[in-house]
């Protein structure tokens, strides 16, 4: 409590030299240190205790470089040196180093001396007449009772800690509130020492003492020996242990973490250097909080601004590792406790790397599903359109097969009027009496190949009447299509009296197509061009395939009919166009969107010797 | 010729069923010649052969009224089966037209098509009768005199021997001896007869008529 009046003091004290600074400025604008340090940049030397191992130290001076490089933009000169006072503690040495900085810094006064560690404070304000003679002195890593203690003068403000170890006490009480025992473990060192009076002091303190045992004097290996034999319901308190009884200096964090490792109850610290090493927790200023008010502190004081000791808070700090090993509730934690180590859930973690990632997936989503959506919608569109291309063809083809069943029927009464009368003839060589056996083999392979054409010309007709639900791609030649369809249509062709041409080379043309719609087109056109010749005494249809050039394959069906008036040879294909009196006005349309569909094109034009020729063209399919 | 069998001229593009045809036409006694179109029928006609022709209508490039024409320049004595696939009215009064004896719808059964056959044959056999008691009596015109051939021709018309003496110039009575000698020349017994045998021959037209 001391050093709580020491710095009520302190800032009563620097409030006054803040107004005695102010009051130059207002008068001159030539104050002190502002004045020094113009035409360069400030110069800030930070002492370090120890060496550079020492975490307290280091985290704290390296927080105070940051914040102090990026408040001066980099406008500033750091030195650092490390007192090493851990293992070098002899007069002699302290005083030679002291000259060996006061030459070293001789050319480069600092500005500002930032003390780190009560050692570090020591050292300077002794010597600071000869390091630097003109800078100002801040400190940090102490408390403010140990800065009372060390009677600093005037002009030198610290950023002062709080270890009161009640307040980790109470964490410990809050967390087990069974626990019956404190067990403080503290090393052999005059700052262990320090740490184990200090304590004692506080303890007597407790409102709620605890039946205390302090381990102390003991070698690192005794300290594990006795930790581990801990019941349960203790709290184990390990301060400092920077010596142990044999004399060797250790690193304290180290020692507190094997300790807590080994121990057999939940342990807790003074420092947050210790959390993440094995204890549970602590209530401490943390190193970070005090190298950012240290570098305050300076900057301030380089600044030339009023200066005031400052209280580095408290805060409670837990492993949340340490509370699921022994089982403590995390609701038992003083509230705003900064808990570490979370074995967080991964959201926890990551939430933001989480998020974006959710975002994005979302986004990615929706614009997948709506592009699904829009696929599907134009999948749907398609086999809407398909589905009424199949019927509208099917219908054309049922229209066809219907215009052009007499003459199929008829077409039929050949084979079945030759299968007629072969059987009769066969009936009169059996009643013979002496059959010719030759001659009736003759007959029923006639017989058997006049069926066969029968079938296949039902088969023709029902290929047209077959309503089917999907295309039916495949791999056909277009000759065998167009003689197809010439098989249908022989006995129109013949009750009208025309006469077919077919013209077509000895090799395949292949296609990709349904073969149904590639005939209904043939059919389609071929009747048309038999339409067109119904006055006309010169009847012809004269059907040519081949192929146009590399990978076309092309179909042409001429006519001697009347021909088409120029005029209309485009609007032969239009929907509903017409020039016949029982026409639809739709199998050339049918055919032009068959065609299409299939990657091909169709037209019309005039022959010069009379009639109308109909192409069409299509990709020849890539055989490999 | 008239020894061998008669013969069925099938014309039908379609080979099959011309087989067909010729296969059971012969199995019925009959010849058969097959002919793929009415060109080729004209061409390979035998003329002086008791038969009948067995004709499909529905072949392209067939002209039936152009070939029933021709038909009855080359061969008038030879009847005609027209066969038909549809029976519908425009092939018919197409067929009818066309001279058609008879006409059979391509679906008819063998029997009714050998019945056809056979009642076109007996057609056919009766023309060549005819034919040949043509000739015979055209001899028998040929044999009258240049008067005797007037006379007759007049009283075929239902000209009295009045009349016919008054036209010639000449007695009743000669006359009368003229209608002796004509009667006995035709072989004729009365006047109806002679007046037969010339409306068989073509010798009396409507127009001069009374």
């Amino acid at each position: 409590m001391r050093g709580l009046v020491s710095c009520r003091w302190s800032s009563l004290a620097s409030t006054a030299l803040g107004l005695f600074v102010l009051l130059l400025a207002c008068f001159s604008t030539i104050g002190g240190l502002a004045v020094q340090i113009v035409g360069r940049v400030p110069r800030v030397l930070i002492l370090y205790p120890y060496d550079e191992r020492l975490p307290a130290t280091s985290i704290g001076g390296e927080i105070a470089r940051t914040r102090l490089i990026e408040a001066t933009h980099g406008k500033i000169e750091l030195f650092s040196e490390f007192l090493d006072q851990s293992r070098f503690r002899d007069e002699g040495h302290i005083a030679n180093m002291a000259r060996y900085l006061a030459g070293k810094y001789a050319p480069v006064r600092p500005d500002v001396v930032m003390a780190l560690g009560p050692e570090s404070i020591s050292f300077i304000v002794k010597y600071r007449d000869t390091i630097a003679p003109e800078a100002r002195i801040v400190y940090t890593g102490i408390s403010g009772s140990e800065a009372s203690r060390l009677h600093l003068p005037d002009g030198v403000f610290g950023a002062v800690s709080e270890f009161d170890i009640r307040k980790t006490i109470a964490m410990a009480r809050g967390l087990q509130p069974d626990a019956r025992r404190l067990v403080v473990v503290v090393g052999s060192s005059p700052f262990d020492k320090e740490w184990l009076d200090a304590a004692k002091r506080d303890i007597a303190k407790l409102e709620q003492p605890y039946e205390t045992i302090y381990l102390t004097d003991l070698t690192v290996d005794e300290f594990v020996k006795r930790v581990s034999e801990l019941p349960r319901d203790t709290i184990l308190l390990i301060l400092t242990v920077f010596k142990d009884s044999s004399g060797r200096n250790l690193p304290s964090r180290d020692v507190a973490g094997q300790l807590a490792k080994a121990a057999t109850a939940p342990s807790y610290g003074p420092y947050s250097t210790y959390v993440g090493e094995g204890i549970v927790g602590t209530s401490t200023s943390t190193f970070e909080a005090m190298g950012s008010a240290v570098a305050d502190l300076a900057l301030a004081a380089l600044a030339n601004k009023p200066m005031a000791d400052v209280i580095v808070p408290q805060t409670y700090l837990a492993d949340a590792r340490e509370l699921k090993r022994w089982g403590l509730l995390e609701s038992k934690l003083p509230p705003g406790t900064v808990l570490s180590f979370e074995e967080k859930s991964v959201w926890q973690e990551h939430h933001v790397a989480i998020l974006l990632t959710f975002a994005i997936v979302a986004v990615q989503a929706l614009a997948i599903g709506a592009l699904l959506m829009e696929r599907r919608r134009r999948a749907t569109a398609e086999r809407v359109a398909r589905s009424r291309l199949l019927e509208v063809v099917h219908l054309n083809q049922s229209a066809t097969a219907g215009a052009l069943s007499a003459s199929i029927a008829h077409e039929l009464n050949q084979p079945l009027g030759a299968i007629r009368n072969n059987t009769r003839a066969a009936e009169l060589v059996l009643k013979s009496a002496n059959p010719d056996l030759g001659l009736m083999r003759q007959i029923l392979a006639d017989i058997r190949d006049d069926d066969q054409r029968a079938s296949d010309i039902i088969a023709g007709l029902r290929s047209m009447l077959k309503k089917r639900g999907e295309i039916e791609w495949q791999e056909l030649d277009v000759n065998e299509v167009v003689a197809n369809a010439l098989q249908i249509l022989h006995g129109e062709a013949e009750r009208r009296q025309v006469e077919i041409d077919f013209l077509r080379p000895s090799g395949q043309l292949p296609v990709r197509a349904d073969r149904v719609h590639l005939q209904q087109v043939i059919l389609n056109i071929a009747t048309n061009a038999m339409d067109a010749m119904l006055g006309v005494a010169e009847r012809k249809l004269m059907l040519k395939t081949g192929l146009v050039d590399a990978g076309q394959v092309d179909v042409s069906i001429a006519d001697t009919g009347t021909g088409i008036p120029n005029e209309k040879l485009t609007r032969i294909f239009e929907t509903f166009y017409t020039t016949k009196a029982g026409g639809t006005g739709l199998g050339l349309t049918i055919s032009r969107t068959v065609v299409e569909s299939y990657g091909g094109r169709i037209w019309a034009e005039n022959r010069p010797e009379g009639g109308a020729i109909v192409r069409v063209i299509l990709p020849m399919a890539q055989t490999s | 010729m008239s020894s061998a069998a008669p013969i069925v001229h099938i014309v039908d593009d379609d080979m099959s069923f011309r087989t067909s045809v010729g296969r059971l036409v012969q199995l019925s006694g009959y010849r058969s010649a097959g002919y793929a179109s009415g060109a080729e029928l004209l061409a390979r006609l035998p003329t002086d052969e008791p038969g009948c022709i067995l004709l499909d209508l529905n072949m392209p490039g067939l002209d039936g009224l152009e070939l029933q024409d021709r038909l009855a320049e080359v061969a008038p004595q030879l009847p005609i089966v027209f066969l038909t696939g549809y029976g519908n009215i425009s092939t018919t009064v197409r067929a009818m037209k066309a001279g058609a004896e008879d006409f059979l719808e391509k679906s008819a059964s063998s029997s009714d098509l050998l019945a056809a056959i056979k009642r076109a044959m007996l057609l056919g056999q009766q023309r060549s009768a005819e034919h040949e008691r043509n000739i015979r009596l055209n001899a028998l015109v040929a044999s009258l005199t240049k008067r005797e051939a007037f006379v007759f021709d007049l009283i075929v018309r239902g000209k009295r021997n009045k009349q016919v003496a008054f036209e010639l110039g000449t007695t009743e009575r000669t006359v009368k001896a003229h209608r002796r000698s004509i009667m006995e020349k035709l072989g004729a017994r009365s006047l109806a007869e002679a007046v037969s045998i010339a409306e068989r021959l073509g010798m009396i037209d409507d127009q001069s008529a009374p």
